[in-house]
């Protein structure tokens, strides 16, 4: 090899550890680790004392044989995920796009960052303003609208609809993200085409359904998956609003996992659970991407617009 | 500052870090783990003052050795929390020297090998510890050793607002014959529900009975009565039986559909229930221990024995069924000493100091909790200011302790977590049986027997 090939060799090793290094690292540390560790531990019997005694099947057995929760946990998750993501992360987000690219720049900018507030503050501050909300007595926010504006009794959101509760403070936070991308992909629409479908007489609802929502086809595609996978893990909204109560109506799956692990001292049970997560997020993921046909996203185009 | 001037000032700092290192060489650093805990600061307040009373012995010898504490006040919101927290730290070989614990957790770190036995070290300091009354060391047992050493112990009751109660038409008569009807087996647990509910029905309060919102120790006191008993001595496991547990769960869905227990209670914050329960008013019954009688005199700015006593009322937790016998808990805190310490003898006996007769009557008088030492009763600050414990001891009759089972934490979880499906509207008393039954059987194992 000749020297000049070589220098060039070495240097674009040199690149990559500098440029990839970084994050390879990070992404070992905090995804590759963690997963290896799960599934060592969801093997043991590491209970409280941190000792692992044995390597064993048992949480599993536990898990598919005598776990009455489970199955409740399951469908809380399903609901919560479905909810959010339908209503908030990916329609509403959409909406919010919608509307505040079509009214004038300064207002849709004041608009976005008024939606981006939650996602700015810290989340035991965000959920303490929804423990405030839903309060069950009078002093609860919409408990003073409830009983000054309409006249009627004070509501008790937390105990009556928890999961209206949960869905609502993790939908108003998670729409913010949407909203963004969304924006910045009806921005990169090229301003002509609404021009030329304005001159063919086109009305507001006939540009969005034939101009804006093909553009957005792809980032819908991706929020969706990416909100899927974040929302299935995500509990940290919950536990500080409901605790997952009352009783176990909103325990979702990555919640009762932490509480295995955390609450009861049950480390490799938690760990167990959290592997079934790591399975239903893949798959998931697998099955969203056929759905979506997001191949087709990655492919080379096959001719290049300037 | 040019690069030289900031060299010669690491180097200065370097130099003088290193020499108050040597000089600091002859401390002992003894750690301390205790649970922030508003209701005992002097748990962990009387270590640190041992450790000056050990000092000042220290410096009159001329030695230059000192004991320093290194206190670590957690911020676990119960000790149950706390516990966990402090196993996962001594597995980690982050353990302190000394820690304080709630007592029924002492069997978790005498079987995980971080508690020190201290039978000898006790045996050997007759002088320290033979005062401590004695049925307060079978709550720092484990299989026929001691681990611990009480710290304080407690009383626990229901509190009834007297004013409510006259509201209710409740005559100063009917009210303070309510204790002993209570201690004859006549006014049962139902009644006590039948009398909140109606009390909230009326509207004369907004709750009628408010309990803690989390698991504990208090639920055991209200179960005995529908004849629960947590823990079989011989097998040396915990224990439950169906048929008492669906009494129990009978009587809560009673109670919730009275309306005397609230769907709210188990999710509001401790804070909430503290300003219904006291300034507010807004509840007939609270349930907790002697200790509040603190915030109580605080909230309604109370002067002493006579004024507290037209304000509140004490009973223990009532039977179930007429004729049975009343129930209460007593909950010691202890002191535990780290069997992995470096210095297990010098924190035994900084343990030993902290536990003598005026440290711990301050931590009484000024908390409420009930002395350890059998002389602390006649100490003029006790008569003077710990009336209320001296007012609460006769209760002690009818107390028991949790059991000392390593596994006890997870059981009152499973409890309290029927107890919140039931007052929420989840479960019904049936099913909330069979879901307490079902989880102690998975989780517990067979650290469990479940009777029927």
């Amino acid at each position: 090899m000749p020297v000049f090939a070589r220098a060039q060799l070495r240097r674009q090793r040199i690149n990559f550890a500098l440029f990839l290094g970084p994050a390879l690292v990070l992404l070992f540390l905090f995804f590759v680790a963690p997963i290896v560790i799960d599934l060592f531990l969801a093997f043991t019997d590491m209970g409280r004392t941190l000792a692992v005694g044995k390597f064993t099947l048992e949480n599993f057995e536990r898990m598919f044989t005598r776990d009455t929760r489970l199955l409740g946990a399951l469908g809380v998750t399903f609901i919560f995920v479905l909810a959010t993501l339908g209503i908030f992360n990916v329609t509403f987000a959409l909406l919010l796009a919608l509307v505040t690219t079509a009214v004038p720049p300064r207002l849709g900018a004041f608009f976005r960052a008024v939606w981006l507030l939650p996602r700015m503050s810290p989340s035991v501050v965000y959920a303490l303003l929804w423990l405030w909300v839903a309060d069950p007595n009078e002093r609860g926010l919409l408990n003073q609208i409830v009983m000054h504006v309409f006249d009627m009794p004070p509501i008790d959101l937390r105990n009556n609809h928890p999961l209206l509760v949960i869905i609502l403070a993790n939908g108003f936070i998670g729409a913010s993200l949407g909203m963004l991308i969304f924006t910045s992909a009806i921005r990169s629409i090229p301003e002509h085409l609404f021009h030329a479908a304005r001159v063919d007489g086109a009305g507001s609802l006939a540009i969005v359904r034939y101009i804006t929502l093909p553009a957005l086809r792809w980032p819908i595609s991706y929020m969706t998956i990416h909100q899927t996978l974040s929302l299935l893990v995500s509990f940290e909204y919950i536990l500080l609003i409901t605790g997952g109560g009352p009783f176990y109506d909103t325990t979702v799956f990555s919640l009762y996992a932490y509480r295995r692990a955390f609450e009861s001292g049950e480390y490799a049970y938690g760990a167990a659970l959290s592997l079934i997560l790591v399975v239903i997020g893949v798959l998931a993921a697998l099955a969203l991407w056929r759905l979506m046909d997001m191949k087709q996203l990655l492919q080379q185009p096959r001719i290049e617009v300037h | 500052m040019n690069w030289k001037h900031a060299l010669s000032g690491i180097v200065a700092g370097v130099l003088l870090g290193a020499a108050t290192t040597s000089a600091l060489a002859e401390d002992v650093v003894i750690k301390v783990w205790s649970r922030a805990d508003r209701s005992g600061p002097l748990r962990a307040g009387n270590l640190v003052a041992a450790g000056d009373t050990l000092n000042k012995m220290l410096a009159a010898t001329g030695t230059d050795k000192r004991v320093k504490i290194e206190l670590n006040e957690t911020n676990a919101k119960g000790y149950d929390d706390d516990a966990l927290d402090l196993l996962k730290a001594f597995a980690v070989d982050k353990g302190p020297d000394i820690f304080v614990l709630a007592h029924e957790w002492t069997g978790a770190f005498a079987e995980a090998g971080y508690a020190m036995n201290l039978e000898d070290h006790i045996a050997k300091n007759p002088e320290f510890y033979g005062d401590i009354i004695v049925p307060l060391w079978q709550a720092v047992s484990y299989k026929g050793a001691r681990y611990g050493v009480p710290q304080d112990s407690e009383v626990r009751m229901y509190f009834l607002n007297n004013d409510k109660l006259r509201k209710l038409g409740k005559t100063d008569k009917e009210i303070a014959s309510l204790p002993a009807r209570v201690d004859a087996g006549e006014f049962t647990a139902y009644d006590l529900c039948d009398l909140a509910g109606q009390a909230v029905q009326k509207g004369v309060v907004k709750y009628g009975i408010l309990h803690r919102p989390n698991a504990g120790p208090d639920f055991q006191m209200m179960m005995e009565g529908f004849g629960n008993v947590p823990y079989d001595k011989a097998e040396a496991k915990l224990q439950a039986s169906k048929a008492a547990l669906k009494d129990f769960f009978a009587w809560v869905k009673y109670c919730t559909d009275k309306k005397a227990f609230s769907a709210a209670n188990t999710s509001m914050s401790w804070d909430a229930i503290e300003q219904a329960s006291f300034a507010g008013e807004q509840a007939l019954v609270f349930f907790h221990g002697v200790w509040r009688v603190t915030d109580q005199t605080k909230a309604w700015n109370l002067k002493g024995k006579d004024d507290y006593q037209r304000k509140v009322t004490w009973i223990n937790a009532p039977a179930g069924k007429k004729g049975g016998k009343p129930s209460n808990l007593s909950h010691p805190i202890a002191y535990a000493v780290s069997a992995k310490s470096k210095n297990k003898d010098l924190a035994a006996y900084l343990v030993a100091l902290a536990s003598q007769p005026i440290p711990n009557m301050h931590h009484a008088v000024t908390t409420n909790h009930t002395p350890i030492h059998y002389g602390q009763q006649s100490m003029p600050e006790v008569v003077d200011k710990g009336w209320a414990l001296v007012a609460a001891t006769p209760m002690l009759k009818y107390a028991s302790f949790m059991p000392n089972h390593p596994k006890i934490g997870q059981y009152n979880s499973i409890i309290f977590k029927g107890i919140q499906g039931v007052e929420t509207g989840r479960l019904t008393a049936q099913a909330a049986a069979d879901f307490v039954a079902e989880e102690l059987g998975n989780e517990l194992g067979k650290d469990v027997i479940i009777r029927n």
